[in-house]
C-alpha cells in the first residue's frame, strides 16, 4: 500500500493510464463504468460557459411563509398571529406592504443588489397536508390527486442527459439523507449523494478503505454478481474520489458560517467551481415543522439558509461563476395563517419561494394571498408550483417543460 | 467449495443435504436464504437442530400477523367513506374521495411499518419472507388497488394458504378483492370477458409462458366472469357469470373459475413453475437444469402441490446448499434493510418518510411494485443511484437520530416508541465504546465476525485493521470504529449472500 491516496483512478486519464499499466480492474467491458462507454463525440469540448446550474433548497417539514415574508401592514395578519406576529419595527422593509423576516439581513441585501427574487404564494389546487405525500406532489410534479412514478428533475434528465455527462460525472448530485424523489426517473442516470456538512479527512480515509475493499474483495469472487457489484461501484467511487479531491482542495474567499447547511452549499460551490458537468444540485434544509414555540426555531432556521445562501452566492460572484447558476428554495407546504394554541403554526398550503442568481428578474413575483381567511381557514394559491418549475425548464435549463411536465404553465418571467 | 463441483443429479439434487456437509458455513447460507441473516442466536440454533428440524420449524405454521391499527380504522370507516365517495354531490365526492385516499395512505405506511417489524423478528423472518416470496407471485399493487386495507386483506388471505396446497391458494387468490381489482375482474362479463386475470393466472402465476394457448386465455377468462368485489367481500354475480362450454387445455365443460384452476394444476408446467420462481428469488438468478427442476415438480404434483412440503423439501435438499450457489445472491433492498437491522441489533424506526424513502430510493416500496410482474430482482436492485441509497441507509442507521430534523408527527412516534421501551433505532453508543477499547486487529475480528462472518480471517479483515491503525493517529477510536463498520457495510461483499 505505497499510496493508499492513488488507489483509484479519478479521471478517464488516470484510469487509461493505471489500466495500461495492468492495474486492470475496471477492465471488463460487460459492466464498464460510464466514462468508459460515453460516445466518442463526449470527449469534445464541453461548451462549459453555456451551461446553466440548477441548485434546489428543500426546506423540509413546511416553512412559515407567513413569517418568512412577512405582509406587516395587512391588519389580517395581526389577527391571525396575535403572539407569533412579528414587530414591523424589526422586520427588512421589502416594499410599503411586505418585508422580510429580521434573520434574513444578508438575503435582503441580496434582494436590495438585485440578486434575489421571491415568487408569492406558490401552491397547487386542492392541496394536500401531508409532508410525505405534498412532498411527493411538488418532487414528482403531479396533481393532488395522481402518483407520479417519476420526479420533475428526473424526466429533466431523461429528456436531457443523453448518456452520461463528460468524464462520467452525474447527472444530478444531492446532499441529503435519502436521494430526493425529484431524480426518480424512466430511464438510469448517474446520480450522486453527497453527506451533509463540510468535507472531513475522514470521509476521504473510508473512501480509501472502501476502495481497497472494492479492489481486494475477500471472497465470493468467482461470482458474476460480485463482479458486477464491484464494477458498478467502482464507477460511483471513481466518481467520489474525483469529488472528494475537488471537495478537499476547495479555496474560497467567501465566508461561510459554520452550519452544515452552508457546509454543503460550499461543497456545490466547489464543485461547480471545479467544472463538474452536473447541472442539477439538490440540498437539504430540515427542520421547519414549526408546531410549538416557533419563534426561535424559525428564526434561527431562516438565519441558517440566509447567511449560507448569500455565503454561496458571494463565492459564486467573486468565482465569477454567478451567471451560470440559478438557486430556488421550495418547501412540501406553507403553514397555517392563522397560529396555534401551542405559538407555533400546523401545516398549510401556499407560501412564497425565493429564487436567487445574478441573471434573474429579481424582486417580486405572483401575487400576495389574501389574508382575509377564518381562523384555520388555509391561503388560496396563486401561482401554481408547476408554473415555477417550467420557467426554470424552459427559460433557465433551456429543455421543453411541456414534455417534463405534461402541461403547459405561463412562465414568471423570472428568468 | 468451488462453484466447479460436480453438478448433482436429477435425483441427488433433491435428497436431504448429507449430515457430513452439515456445517457452521452451511447453516450460515441456510439462514441469510431463508430469512434475512443468520443471528447468532438462531445460528447456533440451527447448527444443533440440523437442516430438517429448524426448516419443519420455521414452517411449523405461518405467524399470526395483528392487524395494523390504521388498516382496522379503514377496514371500519371505509364502506362509509366510500359510500360518499360514489353516490354525493360532486363536492361530496371530491372531499370523500381525497379523504379515502389520505386514509389509505396513512394505512398503507402503518402496514408497511409493522409488517417490517414483524418480520425483523428473527424467529419470523423466513415465514415472512416466505410470504413476500409468494406476494411476489401472486403480485397486486396500491398504485391500482389503491386501498391499503384491500391490500392487507390480500396479504392475509396468501398467509392463510401459505403452507397449505397451491390450488386452493389460487383459488383464494381469485376471489382477493384487491386482486379483482387489480386485474379488472370487476368489468368482466360475458358479452365482454376482460383477459387481463386469466392471462396472468397462466402466465405469471401458475404456468409460465409456452404452457398454454391464446385461446385457453379467451377460453378461462369467460369462467372467471361475475367474480365482484363489493366494499371487500368477494360477491359471485351469478347473472354476470357465463354458463357456456368452455374448451381450456383441450377439456370441455361449463367450466367455473375454480374448474380452470383445476385444470391449470393439473398441467406438469404447474409443477415446475413455483419451484423455478423459488430458485429465482431464493438461489440463484440463474434457472436450474431443467432435469433438475422437471424431477422436483413431478415429485410436487404427487403431494398435489402442497407448499409446505415443497419448501421444506428445497430448503433441505443437497442442490439448496450446493456451494455454487453460495455467497453469489444480490440482496433486495428489503433484505438488506432487515439484514442491516439484524446485524445491528436495531429496531424498525416508526417514521414512515425515511423508511418509505430510503426502501423506494434502494428500489424496492412493500406492496407497490413496478407492475403485475412484480421485482425482477438480481443485478437490477444494483445501479450507482441504488448503491448510493443503501449507504445512506447504512450511514443513517450508524448515527444517532438528529431528532430535531424531524417532523411534529415524527416526534410523536418516537416518544411513543420510547414510551413502550423500544429505543434502539440507531447503533447502540455503548456497544461502539466497547469495542472502541478494543486494539484494531481485534476490533477488525469483532466487527467481520459480527457482521460478516464468511469473510473472517480474510483480506478484508487485514483491511479493516489497517484502516483503524491508521486512523488512531488521528482519530478517536469511536469516530474510526463507526466509520470501519460503515465502510464494511457498504462493501460489495456485505451486499451479497
Amino acid at each position: 500500500m505505497k499510496n493508499p491516496a492513488h488507489l483509484l483512478p479519478s479521471t478517464r486519464r488516470e484510469f487509461l493510464h493505471y489500466g495500461a499499466r495492468g492495474i486492470g480492474l475496471l477492465a471488463f467491458s460487460r459492466f464498464a463504468p460510464g466514462f468508459l462507454i460515453e460516445s466518442a463525440h463526449a470527449q469534445a469540448p464541453a461548451p462549459e460557459k453555456d451551461r446553466s446550474i440548477l441548485v434546489l433548497v428543500q426546506l423540509a417539514g413546511g416553512n412559515d411563509g407567513l413569517n418568512t415574508v412577512v405582509p406587516f401592514a395587512d391588519p389580517h395578519y395581526r389577527r391571525l398571529r396575535p403572539t407569533l406576529g412579528l414587530p414591523a419595527n424589526q422586520l427588512l422593509k421589502l416594499n410599503d406592504t411586505l418585508a422580510l423576516h429580521a434573520s434574513c439581513t444578508a438575503l435582503h441585501g441580496l434582494f436590495k443588489d438585485g440578486q434575489l427574487g421571491i415568487v408569492q404564494n406558490v401552491g397547487y389546487p386542492n392541496p394536500n397536508r401531508s409532508h410525505f405525500r405534498s412532498t411527493e406532489i411538488w418532487e414528482t410534479g403531479s396533481d393532488s390527486n395522481e402518483t407520479l412514478p417519476t420526479g420533475w428533475l428526473g424526466r429533466f434528465f431523461d429528456n436531457a442527459c443523453t448518456g452520461t455527462p463528460k468524464g462520467g460525472d452525474p447527472c444530478g448530485v444531492n446532499i441529503s439523507n435519502e436521494v430526493p424523489q425529484s431524480f426518480l426517473s424512466a430511464q438510469q442516470h448517474p446520480t450522486f449523494s453527497l453527506p451533509a456538512g463540510r468535507n472531513r479527512r475522514q470521509q476521504a480515509e473510508n473512501l480509501t478503505l472502501l476502495e481497497q475493499m472494492v479492489q481486494n474483495p475477500a471472497g465470493h469472487d468467482d461470482h458474476d454478481n460480485a463482479g458486477y457489484l464491484r464494477h458498478t461501484m467502482m464507477d460511483a467511487l471513481v466518481t467520489e474520489k474525483k469529488f472528494q479531491k475537488v471537495l478537499a482542495n476547495y479555496q474560497t474567499t467567501a465566508s461561510y458560517p459554520g452550519t452544515p447547511f452552508a457546509g454543503s452549499l460550499r461543497n456545490v460551490a466547489a464543485l461547480i467551481a471545479a467544472g463538474t458537468a452536473t447541472r442539477v444540485y439538490y440540498v437539504s434544509l430540515g427542520g421547519f415543522d414549526t408546531h410549538n414555540n416557533q419563534l426561535n426555531t424559525h428564526a434561527n432556521l431562516l438565519k441558517t439558509l440566509s447567511e449560507g445562501l448569500a455565503a454561496f452566492q458571494a463565492d459564486l460572484v467573486a468565482k465569477k461563476l454567478d451567471s451560470q447558476v440559478l438557486t430556488m428554495t421550495f418547501s412540501e407546504f406553507g403553514r397555517r395563517p392563522s397560529e396555534n394554541e401551542s405559538r407555533g403554526t400546523d401545516h398549510g398550503t401556499a407560501a412564497p419561494l425565493f429564487v436567487m442568481g445574478s441573471r434573474l428578474k429579481p424582486g417580486l413575483h405572483g401575487t400576495a394571498p389574501s389574508l382575509d381567511v377564518a381562523r384555520n381557514q388555509d391561503l388560496q394559491y396563486s401561482t401554481d408550483f408547476r408554473a415555477v418549475y417550467s420557467t426554470v425548464l424552459d427559460q433557465w435549463l433551456g429543455c421543453k417543460s411541456q414534455a417534463i411536465l405534461g402541461a403547459d404553465y405561463k412562465p414568471l418571467g423570472f428568468v | 467449495m468451488s462453484p466447479t463441483s460436480p453438478l448433482l443429479t436429477p435425483t441427488e439434487a433433491w435428497q436431504p443435504l448429507p449430515a457430513a456437509d452439515w456445517n457452521e458455513a452451511a447453516a450460515r447460507h441456510l439462514l441469510q436464504r431463508i430469512g434475512f441473516s443468520a443471528t447468532p442466536a438462531e445460528l447456533s440454533r440451527v447448527l444443533a437442530d440440523g437442516p430438517v428440524r429448524s426448516v419443519e420449524r420455521y414452517f411449523a405454521h405461518m405467524p399470526a400477523f395483528p392487524k395494523p391499527s390504521l388498516i382496522a380504522k379503514l377496514e371500519a370507516d371505509g364502506p362509509e367513506l366510500y359510500r360518499r365517495a360514489a353516490n354525493g354531490s360532486a363536492q361530496e365526492k371530491r372531499l370523500a374521495q381525497q379523504a379515502a385516499r389520505e386514509r389509505s395512505r396513512e394505512a398503507i405506511f402503518d402496514l408497511t411499518i409493522k409488517w417490517l417489524q414483524f418480520a425483523s423478528r428473527p424467529e419470523h423472518s423466513p415465514a415472512e419472507k416466505w410470504l413476500l416470496f409468494l406476494s411476489d407471485v401472486w403480485v397486486v399493487g396500491i398504485d391500482k388497488v389503491r386501498n391499503a386495507a384491500l391490500i392487507h386483506q390480500h396479504q392475509d388471505y396468501i398467509r392463510k394458504f401459505a403452507l397449505g396446497s397451491a390450488p386452493n391458494l389460487a383459488k383464494l387468490m381469485s376471489r382477493s378483492p384487491a386482486m379483482i381489482t387489480y386485474l379488472d375482474l370487476q368489468q368482466s362479463k360475458p358479452e365482454a370477458p376482460n383477459e387481463n386475470f386469466a392471462r396472468e393466472l397462466f402466465e405469471l402465476f401458475t404456468l409460465g409462458e409456452g404452457n398454454y394457448t391464446e385461446n385457453d386465455i379467451k377460453q378461462a377468462a369467460r369462467a372467471f366472469t361475475g367474480y365482484r368485489q363489493r366494499q371487500g367481500e368477494f360477491v359471485f354475480a351469478r347473472r354476470q357469470h357465463d354458463n357456456g362450454r368452455k374448451t381450456v387445455f383441450g377439456q370441455s365443460g361449463a367450466f367455473t373459475g375454480d374448474d380452470v384452476i383445476d385444470l391449470v394444476f393439473k398441467q406438469k408446467a404447474a409443477g415446475t413453475f413455483l419451484p423455478r420462481q423459488m430458485v429465482g428469488f431464493y438461489l440463484s438468478e440463474e434457472p436450474l437444469p431443467v432435469e433438475q427442476t422437471a424431477t422436483l415438480g413431478a415429485w410436487w404434483a404427487g403431494t398435489g402441490h402442497d407448499l409446505r412440503k415443497l419448501a421444506v423439501k428445497f430448503f433441505t435438499s443437497r442442490v439448496f446448499f450446493d456451494p455454487r450457489y453460495r455467497g453469489g445472491y444480490i440482496k433486495s433492498p428489503v433484505q438488506f434493510y432487515l439484514g442491516l437491522l439484524q446485524d445491528l441489533d436495531l429496531s424498525v424506526a416508526p417514521l414512515p418518510r425515511q423508511l418509505i424513502g430510503s426502501l423506494r430510493s434502494m428500489g424496492q416500496t412493500p406492496y407497490d411494485p413496478p407492475n403485475v410482474r412484480g421485482w425482477v430482482g438480481g443485478r437490477s436492485w444494483i445501479n450507482s443511484a441504488t448503491l448510493a441509497a443503501r449507504r445512506q441507509v447504512i450511514q443513517a442507521l450508524l448515527h444517532p437520530l438528529n431528532e430535531d430534523q424531524l417532523n411534529g408527527d415524527e416526534q410523536i412516534e418516537l416518544a411513543a416508541a420510547y414510551a413502550d421501551g423500544v429505543t434502539n433505532f440507531t447503533l447502540d453508543e455503548t456497544r461502539l465504546a466497547q469495542w472502541a477499547k478494543l486494539p484494531p486487529a481485534d476490533r477488525a475480528r469483532e466487527l467481520v465476525h459480527r457482521h460478516v462472518p464468511g469473510l473472517a480471517g480474510t483480506e478484508l479483515e487485514r483491511q479493516l485493521t489497517r484502516f483503524l491503525e491508521r486512523s488512531a493517529r488521528h482519530t478517536a477510536a469511536e469516530a474510526a470504529t463507526r466509520a470501519g463498520l460503515a465502510t464494511l457495510l457498504e462493501s460489495p461483499n456485505y451486499q451479497l449472500c
